[in-house]
């Protein structure tokens, strides 16, 4: 128990540090980066004067640590400021140009992540629970199978999915399985049949990873000592692997779970959401990234890091307690 | 005075060579490399061999099927697109461009990440913690959240979108040859290369680096392919190298809204660059598979 | 120039998903349920944060707004009748000297809360929406006075500012009348609109502002009881909502899905010239376009007839900076054709022969809001490397177009030659003309050359319409022509679609629905 304790808070502590600077960096690209947010706020007709004023009001001339310090200290009270574009409808509006902004009409970010999250998670658990249903029955046939046609198979469908890119498996299943026949919707969401299809552009691109990675840590387990000494004392070569092999090679899979799959799940659904107007949080980012909305983007950034850093700390306490060899 | 280093050290070239032919004795391989090679060739050729431009539009010639389906003519081949240029000429030199980016940005993650892995691993002490951490924040931030922050922000070019690349590429590298020279600083050859005077910058580029070779080759081929596949996102949302020259994903984005009555323009620009990735990383698999074979000692 | 945000994805391709779509809907159940009497309308853009007309430029909210607000008088600008005026809350209108002008205003109207329409809210409106510090002043030609005659006469002045009142002649049809109250209170304003209208408002719920059939309507109460406005940012949904039954009616489709809907049963598309042209502005203010000689090589560099036949249904051909439903239109005399001996004639006089010593010339356009910006932008590209320029051409997103567009603080714009649409909705060229070409403002080219400016300022000068008429006609738009700051490439068409029960509905050129007369059958 202490242990954990101290894990968890050793970890934490490292992560939070992260975090802060993840959102240092981001914080600082998109405020060098070109392109004026009060321009897009205000319109086209804004005098220069207005701009200026809307400006100092958003604090956005003042020096970049001062204004992050400030930004900092808001998110601590859980206050990741209000879109620049999106009014209270949730919807982008050309902005009010009416002088100085008033920022009560605009929507928090809290609320517009907190409507788009529950479709990205359905998009994501969608994903993965097809990408596992792929990738478990190949990545086990071909690890078990070491050196036979089963272990091609992975080697090829692995090969092949990897070089799918999203944006055209994308494109070429909407034509196929919507645009052609009809079986399925794919653009936007109303209701759980929209998110079928790019569930399934996820899975492709995830799979690969999978595979390899289950293929190999079964193949290395069952070449290990223990599973042929174990079948010399009589225990049942399916036993074994159910008992044994799965949950040992359960701790490299988590690493390979946590290190990359996370990362790519974040990335492809962003991609995967803009492919199909999906409305989840990837698709609300890259219009904020166009819209030049930097309170979604710092918001979006900073959640994403910390959930990855989170999901690392999680893994890596998960393989301790799976294997208790590997030390806290 | 290297004598003494290089006898110690020979396994390491072995090790290289030993897994190449590995992967060279496998049908795969063999098949990837030429499915690779006609590619790459095809990238060279095609300009000169057909008559037509990737960029010259024939307003009149819109729309045009592949040839092997009704109502398409010589000489475009795979179809043309919705400005009337031959669909085929413009996947190949989108090929070329994305197997540019693609090269050049591996090329360059594996020079500096392996260089800043290197000296990270040898220095220890703050060097490696800081750098270490500056590796953990970079690979916190998702590439595609990364790219489009930059990208997006910006006006694209092949060189930012090299940069981002690069960028987004370098800390796995980077920790991979950590790594390794943690483990090899402490091996006989280096300990004796120091005493006998070798100065740091020598023995991490002549002894520390050669060693971290296998271990990463294999991922750099794959992450070609990986860059491509990122190159041509990057045109899908409009984030890549800018039209009028052709990149898979402005040309795929562009093709989207014609899906229904030129299905052509984007499902066949598609296949070719499947191919070619599926060529890339059918390599990286095998050497990927030789090499722990190798490692295992049964090779 | 207004805009909204809009992604264009798989324009065209309307069977996507129907099938999942179908009966599967709360909504689409709900539109059947609510039967005949209420409109649902797919909103390609949404409205701002505050409800005050002056506050604003957004076309989407412009259209919201036309549902609600009443205007003096109106203009359906018609490309046969552009100049045409009808009453609305004004009867009748004369001219009583060169800086005034009379309106009669209609009587028994009352407001959306109950209040009578009298001439003390012209007088409020038109002086506080003048106000140069309103963000939509610019749709004013200067500051106004008006005199209260008698509760339904009003009289407009602009002796004060220097300009002749003819230039509210037109513009008026564009300007909503607010409640004299509402004006004194600022707040009230911005959280509800009262107009005079066919509906009024009556709340908004996320996506949807809900709006009802105004009972005391002065030209009647509408036969369709309820308007939903639903915002659907995304042109496939739109579509498919349609065919569907979500929805009833929907605006800024594609070309290509246009052309799909017109075959398809049960749905009547409607196709109208717009009040907007698209432009290619050239910096003037920065070589090589400083020089009239290359401006005017682009331009007999570029084939319209074939970018116009990329964007196919989206547009029109013309031959001048103003659209056909303006007043003052005409097809110019000497309007630049594509001309490419003429063109290497200009270059080669302009001491660039073949194009050789020109520095490389950038063409920045956007993609995603106006049609085919993209593919034409591309064949105007080719056009022009044909010619020897060298050309790079720079496609963004609406956004970061947008952020290029106008010029900066120190006079000059990014790149060499930008893309534009321009959209205002009044028949008034001014509208266009000064915001482009006057040297005070040239928001966007940057053009300074007196002879324009003399000319525009001898039209707005004009005493009497045949004579503004005749000298836009004759002298300002070739004199524009033959400058070259710009070069309108063609004018653009807006394509919508409707359930074919729907009758009676008129669209204006600027985006505006008018449901008046408008009835399910």
């Amino acid at each position: 128990m202490a242990f954990a304790i101290e894990f968890f808070l050793r970890r934490l502590s490292q992560g939070l540090l992260i975090v802060l600077l993840v959102a240092f960096v981001i914080f600082t690209l998109l405020r060098v980066a070109p392109g004026d947010p009060i321009r897009i706020i205000l319109g086209p007709m804004a005098t220069a004067t207005a701009m200026e004023e809307t400006a100092q009001k958003l604090g956005l001339r003042d020096p970049i640590p001062v204004q992050f310090g400030r930004f900092v200290l808001d998110v601590a009270q859980g206050d990741f400021g209000r879109s620049f574009i999106r009014g209270k409808q949730g919807g982008a509006s050309g902005g009010s140009q009416d002088g100085a902004m008033d920022m009560a009409d605009r929507a928090p970010v809290m609320g517009l992540i907190a409507t788009a999250l529950p479709y990205t998670l359905l998009l994501a658990g969608l994903g993965l629970v097809f990408s596992f249903l792929i990738a478990v029955p190949i990545g086990l046939a071909a690890g078990l199978n070491a050196g036979r046609w089963q272990q091609k198979l992975g080697l090829y469908v692995s090969s092949l999915f990897v070089s799918l890119p999203n944006i055209w498996v994308g494109v070429v299943l909407i034509y196929l399985l919507s645009a052609k026949s009809g079986l399925l919707p794919a653009i936007g969401y109303r209701n759980f049949a929209y998110a079928i299809i790019p569930a399934i552009v996820v899975a492709v691109e995830m799979s690969p990873v999978l595979i390899r990675a289950i293929a190999v840590s079964i193949a290395s387990n069952v070449q290990e000592a223990y599973f042929d000494i174990g079948q010399v004392r009589g225990i049942g070569r399916n036993r074994m692997i159910y008992r044994h092999v799965l949950r040992n090679a359960a701790v490299p899979l988590l690493n390979v779970f946590g290190a990359q799959m996370i990362g790519m799940l974040l990335g492809g659904l962003f991609v995967v959401e803009y492919i199909f107007s999906f409305p989840g949080i990837g698709l609300l980012t890259i219009n904020a990234v166009f819209q030049r909305d930097f309170p979604i983007i710092q918001a979006v950034a900073i959640l994403a890091s910390a959930v990855l850093v989170l999901i690392n700390i999680l893994v890596d306490f998960a393989s301790t307690t799976i294997d208790r060899r590997l030390k806290f | 005075m290297s004598d003494i280093a290089l006898t110690a050290r020979p396994k390491n070239r072995g090790v290289t060579a030993r897994i190449v032919a590995g992967a060279w004795s496998s049908t795969e391989m063999k098949i990837a490399v030429c499915i690779f090679l006609a590619l790459a060739l095809m990238t060279l050729l095609a300009p000169l061999v057909i008559d037509a431009s990737a960029t010259k539009i024939t307003v009149a010639d819109r729309f045009l099927p592949p040839v092997f389906m009704e109502g398409g003519r010589f000489p475009y081949l795979l179809g043309t697109d919705q400005l009337g240029r031959d669909l085929l000429l413009r996947s190949l030199i989108g090929l070329r461009n994305a197997l540019a980016i693609g090269v050049v940005s591996v090329l360059l993650i594996f020079v500096i990440g392996c260089a800043i892995g290197i000296y990270s691993g040898y220095r220890g002490g703050w060097v490696d913690v800081v750098l270490m951490r500056i590796t953990d924040v970079q690979m916190s931030i998702p590439v595609i959240i990364l790219a489009i922050t930059i990208l997006g922000m910006s006006r694209p070019t092949a060189v930012t979108v090299i940069l981002v690349l690069v960028l987004a590429g370098w800390p796995t590298y980077a920790r991979v040859a950590r790594s390794v020279t943690l483990a090899e600083r402490q091996k006989e050859y280096v300990r004796a290369a120091k005493i006998l005077g070798a100065s740091d910058l020598r023995i991490m580029a002549l002894h520390i680096a050669p060693s971290i070779l296998p271990s990463i080759a294999f991922v750099a081929v794959l992450d070609i392919a990986r860059m491509m596949i990122f190159e041509a996102i990057f045109g899908f949302i409009g984030i890549g190298i800018q039209p009028p020259t052709p990149t898979f994903g402005t040309i795929i984005s562009a093709g989207t809204q014609y899906l229904l009555n030129a299905w052509w323009i984007t499902i066949v620009p598609g296949c070719l660059l499947a191919l070619a990735l599926t060529s890339l990383n059918l390599m990286g698999g095998v050497l990927e598979r030789s090499r722990n074979l190798v490692l295992q000692g049964k090779l | 120039m207004m805009k909204t945000t809009r992604r264009k994805f798989l324009a065209g391709s309307t069977a996507v998903g129907i099938a999942g779509a179908i009966g599967t809907s709360a909504l689409f159940n709900k539109a059947f349920a609510q039967a005949s009497n209420t409109l649902i309308f797919a909103a390609a853009g949404t409205v701002t944060g505050s409800w005050d007309p002056s506050s604003h430029t957004v076309a989407p909210q412009i259209t919201a707004e036309g549902f609600v607000f009443g205007r003096l008088t109106r203009c359906p600008m018609t490309p046969d009748n552009p100049g045409e005026i009808l009453p609305d809350l004004a009867v009748s209108w004369s001219q009583l000297d060169e800086h005034t002008l009379e309106y009669k205003l209609r009587e028994g109207v009352t407001f959306h809360d109950g209040k009578p329409f009298t001439a003390r809210d012209v007088k409020a409106t038109y002086e506080y929406a003048s106000d140069p510090s309103r963000p939509a002043s610019a749709w004013y030609p200067g500051r106004v006075d008006v005199e209260v005659v008698d509760d339904h006469t009003v009289r407009l002045n602009t002796a004060k500012y220097g300009y002749p009142a003819l230039n509210f002649w037109y513009v008026v049809s564009f300007l909503p009348i607010l409640s004299a109250d509402d004006v004194a209170n600022p707040e009230t304003l911005k959280q509800r609109p009262n107009g005079t209208g066919a509906y009024q408002y009556v709340s908004t719920n996320g996506d949807q502002i809900n709006f009802q059939a105004f009972e005391n309507y002065h030209g009647g109460k509408p036969a369709i009881d309820n308007l939903v406005w639903a915002y659907v940012p995304d042109a496939n949904t739109r579509v498919l909502g349609l065919l569907n039954g979500q929805y009833h009616l929907t605006e800024r489709l594609e070309p290509e899905q246009y052309v799909s809907l017109s075959n398809e049963a049960g749905i009547k598309t409607d196709r109208s010239l717009s009040s907007e042209n698209k432009y290619l502005h050239f910096r003037c203010n920065k070589p090589p376009f400083d020089d009239v000689r290359v401006r005017l090589a682009v331009c007999h560099a570029i084939d319209r007839s074939q970018v116009l036949e990329v964007v196919g249904e989206a547009g029109q051909a013309s031959n001048c900076h103003i659209s056909p439903v303006k007043f003052g239109f005409t097809d110019v005399a000497g309007y630049p054709e594509y001309d490419p001996a003429k063109a290497q004639a200009l270059l080669a006089e302009a001491g660039y022969p073949n194009g050789q010593g020109l520095p490389e010339i950038e063409y920045i356009t956007s993609v995603g809001f106006y049609p085919k910006t993209r593919e034409y932008g591309e064949l105007i590209a080719a056009m022009l490397q044909e010619q020897g320029f060298p050309i790079k051409l720079t496609t963004l997103e609406p956004a970061a177009w947008e952020e290029q567009l106008y010029r900066r603080a120190d006079g000059q714009g990014p790149g060499h030659i930008i893309d534009v649409g321009w959209i205002t909705g009044s028949p008034e060229p001014d509208l266009v003309l000064r915001p482009n070409y006057y040297s005070q403002f040239a928001l966007v080219n940057g053009i300074s050359d007196a002879e324009i400016d003399a000319s525009l300022d001898k039209e707005r000068g004009a005493t009497t319409t045949e004579e503004r008429l005749t000298i836009l006609q004759t002298e300002t738009l070739p004199l524009i022509a033959a400058k070259a700051p710009s070069i309108s490439l063609f004018s653009s068409v807006f394509l919508r679609a409707m359930t074919d029960k729907l009758d009676g509905v008129f669209f204006f050129p600027n985006g505006p629905i008018d449901l008046t007369q408008a009835r399910f059958v």
